[in-house]
């Protein structure tokens, strides 16, 4: 292990180093700003989040598929995986700023700190996603969350948000401490943080603390699904998800499930072996499996009851990490790379709709009243039809229809978890399907209402063109994603 | 080849419609319209010059194209047609521009939607009609879904809304179970043969899975079929759908949608799974006939013209599901050509309960009566679709109704149990079908005018006559001379037949190897992926030569007596002490004594002629 400085090895956090630097220039920035001039923080927040995600792409075309990665200052590696995920942690943070300023102009709250944390929040998950060491990876966890708590009160006035914060604030402080004690375990077992470190002592060394290393282990899944808000880890979401400002909803259900996803295949894929861990002859799938079940199954029942379309898509965005964690127990019961393939792909396509949802969700709200009812959509189609055709393209995206890219992950998904260890996984697949189709009711109810019943009373929306590109791109590279996924795959490693 | 254009083309113009439709401005509806019924007419007429490039003598594929896709997946764009797909290929095109054009006044609002929907529906009908690639078959079979969801719930009638919901649920429902078998397929393909692939002909080709696998796998592809038939009991979906969709959504959805179920009997569930198509068939055939027979006693006790027919359709399909089970050449031909007679004599019955519906408001029955001296071209063209449907000598209807139960009537009783029953009791449901048709003809046509609503009514326009015009012509062309739409089946069906026996020669084969059981069997088969596939070539290689002259005497006895010696229990190739991995041996072609398909469809032949 060699952590000896080298100034050369920057050049491969540039993506990290340009979000933290963007961010720290916005805290500073906002002190010069008054009132609703704060939005023009916008602004630089939007170049930052950007010039981040074309450096990652640079990078990424730069870094050989084969390459085993390059570790940064011991702590962070550097390979095709942690870009892909820069490049969409920064697509989503650029979409939040460009809905969160029209939001915050709307709704009449001016926060020029928001942009400051946002920035930083996406710093934090970047680390996560370059994670190489559990302490690096616990270090872009607790930066992250701590700037998302304070992302979500960050309306001040409102009540909700407040105690949503608190809620999550709680519930995030219980799950760091999983998170600390799991690591200090295995650093117990093995004498070491780094990942790599762990992998080689997991293959070679005899005689290791199995107890103390299964406990460490558990206490990970248990931390990580909390951040994933897996069932029956869940109980902050819906409230946090509801009370939070609806971009940072968008936020919070896109990129921060992304980032706790890389996490996940970092440590748990790519670092202890399913079978080795001992634990029944599934290791650490077993729990898992247990939590992915649950986590699609009761998530998908509540949606179906929610009246409240952000609480819907919350429950709606629980379900989805219990298929994504779908492709984590297949990556780690011998189809690593097809189901790595699969989760990113599946992410990726998961958080282009979520985010173009959100931003529906966010647009058609205004000062008098947050339409954050299903009813609320009643008719939109007759009045706002492009509004209403890419909704119903996000709709069908996250029910799985084709010709869509949520279909198309869910559909990878679940190929690769047939394709692991001789379809032991067959009936989680078909679990999973059953609820797919259980979940299309509730999707098709948005669309039923926005098409099919009568507007209420008119629409107010957001004036801003910049809604109207995000919601542009996110449909149309739905489309595109789900009709041609050869490309995406092909960067996502498959 | 010169003819590969044609496929791709008739997918591509009516998507390009669609586009084309959704950038015309809003208040022009008529230029929308015309838009629409200009596209779908132009893609009938390239879809004709399919029947210029097909070669009716030659049972294999046609007109193919393949182009790669998604390559982590080794997904194909590949399509082509064959005598199965062929017509229904062309009912299609057919159907939609008559339903475009029967929509010209009943759709009023929405109208550049209503148009793009229309025509996307065509493009997934098409594209699950031609497909060869199992992710592109799924794809295209859940883009016909959501067109048609709008269809129902946008222009429908009063309970649209939970009619358009039941319709995607129960949908969905079945075919993601399908989706799970072919990802099992997929994997299987690709654990046997190292190779990954979606490509229908090559799993069908390769990949023969154990029986028990089978049944399970037909079970998920049957359920999202049968639920698409619809089958007796998973039919409660359609009468919902059907009353409260527009008249173009009936006409579409009873003439085309429903017609993928049986298409996918036929294409996918039983040459690939024929252990499970056998395990199951005997009580998919027994439900097929209480659905010929519930539908038409539900049908007779409708008040509502269009439940009524609705109710017909379901009768109707039970002919085609019986006819694909009884598993003789003359029942599935029948069954395809009652598929195409259906299409023409219900969508032909939902255009003119259309017409009367937007006349008078109403579909009761008890609301009409003596409408013939009113409105006589329409009473005559509604009389001759009436009589097509039910299956009046001459007309189209008799043809498939005749062919699915003499299949059925021959049928050995290894595939369905007591054939001469269920043809029998199949038979009766053709009276009660020309009870009730008639009963609800006579009801509205005949008879003194009751309401005074009815003396006003007005005979068909020119625009509705052109309508009806195609659709009689073909009702009395495919009555009088059959002969050119069987002739192209013939030799698909008869390779559809052979496929469907060697395969489950094939599957007994690896099953039951003597000394050695399944899961033995299954563990040699993953420790050795290419042991299988050496073994499943003479078999395939078998059964390609060209046939040998069918004997001119051979009646449907003989017929039986092939079908029974086929299904027997096949005698053991190798008696010797059972090798310690069975499945590595190289047993010679087993074809040669398990089952001799030449004869067999032979012997079919004869029968037919």
């Amino acid at each position: 292990m060699t952590s000896t400085f080298n100034a050369f090895d920057l050049m491969y956090i540039i993506p990290l180093l340009v979000l933290a630097v963007t961010g720290l220039l916005l805290v500073l920035a906002e002190s010069f700003f008054k009132g609703r001039q704060r939005n023009h923080l916008m602004g630089l927040a939007v170049a930052g989040a950007i010039a981040a995600a074309v450096t990652a792409m640079i990078l990424f075309r730069y870094t050989p598929d084969d390459e085993q990665g390059r570790l940064v200052l011991g702590m962070l590696k550097a390979d095709r995986f942690a870009y892909f995920f820069t490049v969409l942690i920064s697509f989503a943070t650029a979409v939040t700023a460009l809905v969160g300023a029209s939001y915050q102009d709307e709704h009449n709250w001016q926060s020029g700190e928001f942009y400051g944390i946002l920035l930083l929040v996406a710093t934090g998950m970047t680390v996560m996603a370059m994670a190489a060491d559990l302490v690096s990876a616990f270090i872009g966890i607790e930066t992250m969350s701590l700037g998302i708590y304070v992302l979500v009160t960050s309306r001040r006035q409102s009540l909700r948000g407040t105690e949503a914060a608190m809620k999550y604030f709680v519930m995030g402080a219980v799950a760091s401490a999983f998170m600390l004690y799991g690591i200090a375990l295995v650093y117990g077992a093995t004498g070491t943080t780094n990942l790599d470190s762990i992998e080689k002592v997991l293959a070679n060394v005899q005689d290791l603390q199995l107890g103390l290393l299964v406990a460490g282990v558990f206490l990970l899944v248990i931390a990580l699904a909390f951040k994933v808000a897996a069932i029956p880890f869940h109980m902050w979401a819906p409230d946090a998800y509801e009370g939070a400002p609806t971009p940072v909803t968008g936020f919070m259900a896109t990129a921060v499930k992304a980032s706790a996803f890389a996490v996940f295949i970092r440590i748990f894929v790519n670092t202890f072996e399913a079978e080795s861990t001992a634990f029944g002859h599934m290791g650490w799938t077993s729990p898992l499996i247990v939590l992915a079940a649950l986590t699609m199954t009761i998530a998908n029942v509540a949606a179906l009851r929610q009246e409240n379309i952000k609480r819907m898509l919350a429950y709606s965005s629980i379900s989805h990490a219990g298929v994504a964690l779908v492709g984590v127990i297949a990556a780690g019961l011998g189809n690593r790379e097809a189901a790595t393939t699969a989760v990113m792909y599946y992410l990726a396509a998961y958080t282009v709709t979520t985010l173009g949802a959100f931003t529906v969700v966010a647009w058609l709200g205004s000062r008098d009243r947050e339409r954050v009812l299903v009813d609320d959509f009643s008719g939109l189609a007759s009045r706002h039809p492009g509004a209403a055709l890419a909704m119903t393209v996000f709709m069908l995206s996250l029910g799985g229809i084709p010709p869509t890219a949520g279909f198309f992950g869910k559909f990878y998904v679940f190929k690769s978890a047939m394709e692991a260890s001789d379809q032991a996984l067959l009936w989680l697949v078909i679990l999973g399907v059953i609820n797919s189709a259980v979940s299309i009711y509730y999707y098709l109810r948005v669309v039923m209402t926005m098409y099919f019943r009568d507007p209420v009373e008119e629409f107010k929306p957001l004036r801003a063109g910049a809604i109207t590109v995000v919601l542009v791109i996110c449909a149309l590279a739905i489309l595109e994603m789900g009709i041609l996924p050869g490309f995406w795959l092909g960067l996502a490693g498959g | 080849m010169a003819s590969a254009w044609v496929l791709p083309t008739i997918l591509g113009l009516p998507l390009i419609g669609a586009i084309l439709v959704m950038l015309i401005p809003r208040s022009e509806a008529g230029l929308a319209r015309g838009f629409g019924f200009g596209f779908s007419l132009a893609t009938f007429c390239i879809s004709l010059a399919i029947l210029g490039y097909f070669d009716s003598e030659y049972g294999r594929f046609q007109l193919v194209v393949d182009k790669e896709w998604i390559p982590g997946l080794n997904a194909h764009f590949k399509v082509g047609v064959d005598g199965i797909s062929l017509w229904l290929v062309i009912l299609t095109t057919f159907t939609t521009p008559i339903a475009i054009l029967s929509a010209y006044r009943a759709v009023d609002k929405h109208v550049r939607e209503f148009i793009a929907a229309m025509l996307i529906l065509e493009v997934g009908m098409l594209g699950a009609f031609v497909a060869l690639d199992m992710f592109l078959f799924y794809i295209f079979w859940e883009v016909m879904l959501i067109p048609m969801y709008f269809l129902i719930g946008i222009w429908g009638g009063k309970r649209r809304i939970y009619a358009s919901i039941k319709f995607v649920i129960y949908t969905m429902a079945g075919s993601l179970l399908m989706l799970v078998a072919i990802f099992y397929m997929y994997a299987k393909h690709g654990a046997i043969t190292g190779e990954y692939t979606t490509d229908f002909v090559a799993l069908q080709k390769n990949l023969v899975l154990s029986s028990e696998a089978q049944f399970w796998c037909f079970a998920a592809f049957g359920l999202a079929f049968a639920i698409k038939v619809p089958l007796f009991p998973l039919h409660t979906w359609l009468p919902d759908a059907h009353v409260e969709a527009p008249t173009a959504g009936s006409v579409i959805l009873a003439g085309l949608l429903l017609k993928f179920g049986i298409y996918g009997f036929i294409r996918f569930a039983m040459p690939m799974f024929p252990a499970g198509s056998q395990a199951w068939a005997p009580l998919l055939a027994i439900l097929a006939v209480v659905g010929i027979i519930y539908g038409a006693y539900v049908a007779f006790a409708q008040p509502d013209v269009k439940k009524l027919v609705a109710y017909s359709s379901v009768s109707h399909l039970g002919f085609c599901v019986l006819g694909v089970f009884a598993m003789t050449a003359m029942g599935i031909e029948g069954s395809i050509y009652a598929m195409l007679s259906h299409g023409l004599t219900t969508g032909g019955l939902f255009l003119a309960i259309g017409v009367l519906y937007e006349r008078r408001h109403t579909r009761r029955l008890a609301e009409f009566g003596g409408l013939w001296k009113q409105m006589p071209v329409f009473a005559g063209i509604f009389l001759i679709i009436t009589l097509g449907s039910a299956g009046l000598p001459g007309l189209s209807g008799f043809i498939g109704e005749f062919l699915t139960i003499f299949g059925t009537f021959v049928a050995s009783d290894a595939s369905i149990p007591v054939p001469r029953l269920l043809a029998a009791l199949a038979a009766t449901g053709v009276i009660f079908g020309a009870v009730y048709l008639l009963y609800m003809f006579q009801k509205m046509m005949f008879g003194p005018i009751t309401h005074e609503a009815n003396r006003t009514l007005k005979d068909l326009s020119g625009r509705e006559i052109a309508v009806f015009l195609p659709i009689v012509a073909m009702v009395f062309f495919m009555g009088i001379y059959p002969r050119p739409f069987l002739k192209s089946m013939e030799p698909a069906v008869e390779r559809f037949m052979t496929t469907y026996h060697t395969k489950l020669a094939q599957t007994r084969d690896q099953t039951y190897v003597p000394g050695v059981s399944p899961k033995q069997a299954r563990a040699a088969e993953s420790s050795n992926p290419g042991a299988l596939v050496p073994r499943l070539q003479p078999a395939v290689a078998a059964s390609a030569p060209a046939a040998v002259a069918p004997p001119a005497d051979a009646q449907a006895a003989a017929l039986q007596a092939v079908a029974k010696r086929a299904t027997a229990p096949p005698v053991a190739v190798d008696q010797a002490p059972a090798p310690p991995v069975a499945v590595d041996q190289t047993a010679g072609p087993p074809v040669a004594t398990k089952i001799d398909p030449q004869t067999r469809v032979a012997g079919v032949k004869g029968a037919l002629r």
